[in-house]
């Protein structure tokens, strides 16, 4: 086998910076140095959550409508300070006609750009839930096993207690082919939540209960690095199901903890 | 500060150059992002942005057209942090190995990268407090290139071109800020291990 493959080198490969050939040369490595498949799954998996994290700061509302109210109109920061002057004995109506209209022009861009950036930081929030639980999922199916493994349920719930700031149910009964394996308690969006493992045929899925987030992300399905995802809410529980299954059985098993939740 | 021309070809389509705002405003949520990590603290990054801002839009009049706004406006900013009070204070601790001879190979050690098995790496990963606070230990000149490469996703050689560096000094930093978060994880999961037994 040949030499282990450099820092720089796996830096690069999560990067996506190594030119076709070192590409090619460090695939082939990869299939046959377990320790550097590990390294390098371990390098796109730091990236990935320094990616997910690197966007926490986000700028307050007001402070985006004072810049926004400022980049709309620069220009006319300076002619009005430049046609006061020599217009200083002028109508004094124009005067007031024209600073209501510049004040209603940058409220409606500051507004504008408060409406516009909800939108991005809602889709941002979402696309980052997205990349989150798919991690998640990723990194379930590459460790040996659950935290807690088992097929009953009524060991895996309890296991929850004293973990998690809610409570859940889960199903009474599953489809013939759908078995409970385990749990992991894992953390989305810095809030702890419960990663339920099901078999489903010869697939892997994860359900992810967490209490109701304030986020506006309810409801959505996306599909990213080829697993699916379903997102649900039932009572004061928020869930999400990831999964390279079909999207059909992802949601069949979506409903069934949907309609656990109203279970007594 | 001086104004350089951004030299560097994209394939982004040329920009309208009667709109500062335009082009500006929807890189204000990363600019502010950038500016609160690297200032790490939220009223100093509002300065640092409001700015970095009106410089740009002094000098828009040097920006050519056709060539790379969003890095353009981060060398401003970066420039910016650099000159006032708590970049100054901030930058003063740079690595001066950072240099790598790039006809010899890298000097980066080997157990930069742990080759264990990943499990443990994983749980590690999960807690995202751990790795904020990791970040927020890197030296600026560390946590930049990571921000640029991890956050913004910018190419090795944008990066080197926005910091004026050259590209190997973008590489031995990007590793070295990922070595340091893997040895500050790995120490946060050895305490939970033992607080554990």
């Amino acid at each position: 086998m040949s030499e282990h493959l450099s820092p720089l080198v796996l830096n690069a490969l999560a990067d996506g910076e190594l030119t076709p050939d070192e590409l090619r040369s460090a695939k082939q490595h990869l299939e046959d140095c377990l320790a550097c498949s590990s390294a390098a799954l371990d390098e796109c998996l730091l990236k990935s959550a320094v990616t997910r994290l690197g966007h926490r700061h986000q700028p307050s509302e007001v402070f985006a409508a004072r810049m926004a109210a400022m980049l709309r109109s620069p220009g006319t920061k300076v002619r009005m300070t430049h046609a006061t002057v020599p217009h200083a004995r002028g109508n004094a109506l124009s005067k007031w006609a024209m600073a209501a209209v510049l004040l209603l022009t940058m409220g409606a861009g500051a507004l504008m750009a408060v409406l516009s950036l909800d939108h991005r930081n809602a889709a941002s929030q979402r696309e980052a839930l997205t990349a989150e639980v798919t991690d998640a999922h990723i990194a379930m199916l590459a460790a040996d096993q659950p935290q807690v493994l088992s097929s009953d349920r009524h060991t895996v719930k309890p296991w929850f207690q004293g973990k998690l700031p809610f409570s859940f149910n889960l199903p009474d009964k599953l489809p013939p082919d759908v078995t409970l394996t385990g749990a992991n308690l894992t953390y989305l969006g810095r809030q702890p939540v419960a990663q339920l493992v099901f078999t489903i045929g010869k697939h892997k899925a994860s359900v992810f209960l967490r209490g109701t987030s304030t986020t506006n992300s309810s409801g959505f399905g996306a599909t990213a690095n080829g697993f699916h995802v379903i997102e649900f809410t039932a009572h004061d529980l928020e869930g999400i199901a990831v999964s390279d299954v079909d999207p059909a059985r992802l949601a069949e098993l979506a409903n069934l903890l949907r309609a656990a939740q109203t279970q007594p | 500060m001086t104004l350089l021309p951004w030299r560097r070809k994209t394939e982004a389509p040329a920009p309208d150059t009667s709109s500062f705002g335009d082009l500006a405003l929807p890189l204000l949520p990363a600019l502010y992002n950038f500016a609160a990590w690297l200032a790490r603290d939220r009223g100093i990054a509002e300065d640092l942005v409001q700015e970095a801002l009106f410089k740009g839009l002094r000098g828009f009049s040097t920006f050519q057209p056709g060539t790379n706004f969003k890095a353009w406006m981060f060398r401003i900013l970066r420039n910016t942090f650099l000159t006032s009070h708590s970049g100054l204070n901030a930058m003063r601790t740079v690595a001066l190995e950072d240099e790598i001879n790039e006809h010899t190979g890298a000097p980066i050690p080997e157990n930069a990268i742990d080759r264990r098995t990943p499990e443990l790496h994983l749980l590690r990963l999960s807690d995202a407090e751990a790795l904020e606070r990791a970040m927020n230990k890197l030296s600026p000149p560390l946590l930049e290139v990571l921000l640029l490469a991890d956050v913004e996703e910018m190419k090795y050689r944008e990066i080197a071109l926005l910091l004026g560096v050259p590209l190997g000094t973008v590489m031995s930093r990007l590793a070295r800020a990922r070595s340091f978060l893997r040895r500050e994880l790995a120490q946060v999961n050895e305490w939970a291990r033992e607080a554990g037994q």
